[in-house]
């Protein structure tokens, strides 16, 4: 008789757990899970533009087509340099800005509030302030950076294809840093001072106490946040597109191939399919031999 | 730990700490600055220049800008037209009435923006509090799978879902419409900050002892009422956090506002709105600066005034972007 009431008072339970996640899970179910599996399969049709006309299957050709365009190539490369170049970056910064951040000083408090700003404001007012800076001739940085001729005030270093890449990565790593620099500060701060007491004891310089006590007891941390940015960057939309168009990284050339000019969403959908499957096999890969789960 | 201090280390640590500080600030500096000065002296060299609050006022709608202003031109048409016929005083103040229009409409860019994000990151939240009331608390079969398939959400960005989810709206017919076109992308920001919503409101509502609603739940409080009247209040910090993110991520979003509203200016949300009018006027730098103010400002003062809670949110949450 107990064991029964307790067993409907667990179903009940578990009836009304299902109720709350309920809303969760269909939604979730219906707006990413299904455009998922979706996106594969519209990948193996030519989408027509007229709703009346069906679309049309055929077979590997979209791959075969992106798989033949140098442009996708290219695409490919610049967003693989890119996530690399702005992990590390924010990584090698944030980690930097921590050790600094961890003792105290005289204004730490206005300093550790100001560092979060780039991370925090919206978006499109840092673009618009980015943009103004890197202006041709009359923009601050420019007419700095050329006053000690490390470039020429006339080039536009956003617009031109050749730079735009790394203008965007520098802009990402500004951005990005914070988010490192926080998650690194709350590590740093849990590690005992008692082991560096002991490494001082032993004659450890400072170089040596950084590289065998903080960095071991950051690794953990570190991988995770460089598997977090690492797929977040490459899946880096708006942040590249809107400071320049030019930039040239996958998701640009997915967007430009699915919605403007001529849209040829099968294909882009077939690019969105490859770039899936190579993030999954490499976060796979990643969590069984960087993270060690 | 006791450290020597040495002078020449002091000097090189405030060196590092003030070139921090410029590195940061240095954008958001010319931002304020541009935005305080005339239009016509927005690109000229030097720091010195006449300050005024024009470029604010007319985003703001409290002043005309000139292009609002009727000029002569229309002003003399507009007594001309009084001897014409009907239907052709009807073309002219139509013609008046379009070159108006293309003024800037900020403040429609600014209530659309916070008419979504508001709403999306309310519903995202309700949402949230009942399945990370479920995930931290009710027992039942399913759950290690569900909460493992949120998490893997976080390995699906907007580059993977823009074609498919725009084909399924296209679909259903409900980007041909503004209103339902609103919708859809209400619906796309309620499941892009639900994840982060779940997760950490799951970990902060695992702080909370459970003994406090067993006890309530004894009293004779159902399951529901616990959660309204203990857990609820007793996690208003944590909600409070969750919803200023769920806002943030909605307030920032370009890539499915640029796409879904595209046809529709009058829905243009600010991301979208701002950069439209960025690459079809050139000579309105500082009006662009100070848009950029008014678009940054809400949210900085939001973050400072909560900063202790939200930087905390941060490293427990790890924010999905």
């Amino acid at each position: 008789m107990n064991r029964m009431r307790r067993g409907t008072l667990e179903r009940r339970e578990a009836i009304f757990g299902w109720k709350l996640i309920a809303p969760t899970v269909i939604i979730i179910s219906m707006l990413i899970l299904y455009p998922v599996v979706y996106n594969i399969y519209i990948s193996f049709f030519k989408i027509s533009l007229n709703p009346e006309v069906p679309n049309q299957f055929v077979g590997l050709l979209n791959y075969v087509k992106l798989l033949t365009d140098s442009q996708f190539w290219r695409s490919f490369g610049v967003t693989i340099a890119f996530t690399l170049l702005t992990v590390a970056g924010s990584l090698v910064l944030g980690v930097g800005v921590a050790l600094l951040m961890n003792r105290k000083f005289f204004g730490r408090g206005i300093v550790r509030a100001l560092i979060l700003l780039p991370y925090v404001t919206p978006l499109i007012s840092i673009v618009f302030a980015w943009r103004f800076i890197f202006l041709p001739v009359n923009g601050p940085l420019v007419q700095f950076l050329a006053s000690i001729h490390l470039m020429n005030p006339g080039t536009d270093i956003i617009n031109n294809p050749n730079n735009a890449f790394l203008v965007v990565s520098v802009f990402n790593i500004w951005r990005n840093f914070p988010f490192v620099y926080l998650m690194v500060l709350a590590t740093l701060q849990s590690i005992p001072d008692s082991l560096y007491e002991s490494a001082e004891i032993d004659g450890a310089n400072r170089w040596k106490q950084f590289t065998s006590i903080t960095l071991p007891e950051l690794y953990f941390i570190l991988a995770s946040i460089a598997l977090l940015r690492g797929i977040w960057n490459f899946y880096k939309f708006d942040e590249v597109y809107l400071l320049s168009k030019f930039a040239g990284t996958l998701p640009i050339y997915i967007y430009n191939m699915a919605f403007t000019g001529i849209p040829r969403q099968g294909v882009a959908a077939s690019a969105a399919t490859i770039l899936f499957v190579i993030m999954i096999a490499s976060i796979t890969l990643y969590v069984k031999k960087v993270l060690k789960w | 730990m006791v450290r020597k201090k040495s002078p020449l280390r002091t000097v090189g640590f405030y060196t590092l700490i003030i070139t921090l500080v410029i590195g940061v600030a240095y954008p958001f500096f010319w931002m304020a600055a541009i935005s305080l000065r005339y239009s016509s002296d927005a690109l000229s060299p030097g720091l010195i220049h006449p300050i005024t609050f024009d470029q604010y006022a007319v985003l703001l709608g409290l002043k005309q800008s000139i292009r609002q202003q009727l000029s002569g031109e229309q002003k003399a048409l507009l007594s001309l037209i009084q001897t014409l016929p009907k239907d052709q005083q009807k073309a002219v103040l139509q013609k008046i009435k379009k070159e108006q229009k293309s003024s800037f409409p900020f403040l429609t860019y600014f209530r659309n923006s916070l008419t979504l994000a508001g709403i999306a990151a309310l519903i995202s939240l309700i949402i949230a509090v009942f399945g990370a009331y479920s995930f931290s608390r009710i027992k039942y079969p399913g759950r290690g799978t569900i909460q493992r398939g949120v998490l893997v959400v976080y390995l699906f960005g907007g580059t993977v879902l823009m074609v498919p989810l725009y084909q399924i709206f296209t679909k259903v017919g409900m980007l041909s419409n503004p209103n339902l076109s609103m919708l859809a992308l209400l619906l796309i920001y309620i499941v892009q900050t639900l994840p982060v919503s779940l997760y950490m409101l799951g970990n902060y509502f695992r702080t909370i002892p459970y003994s406090i609603e067993e006890a309530a739940i004894i009293d004779g409080c159902t399951r529901t009422q616990a959660i309204l009247k203990i857990i609820i209040p007793l996690s208003l910090p944590a909600i409070i956090t969750v919803y200023i993110y769920a806002f943030m991520i909605a307030w920032n979003e370009y890539l499915f506002a640029s796409i879904f509203i595209r046809p529709f200016p009058s829905d243009y949300t600010l991301p979208v709105g701002l950069y439209e009018l960025f690459n079809s006027y050139h000579a309105i730098w500082a009006k662009m600066m100070a848009a950029s103010v008014i678009t940054a400002v809400p949210i900085i003062v939001i973050f400072m005034t909560m900063e202790k809670y939200l930087t905390s949110g941060f490293t427990v949450g790890a924010v999905k972007e």
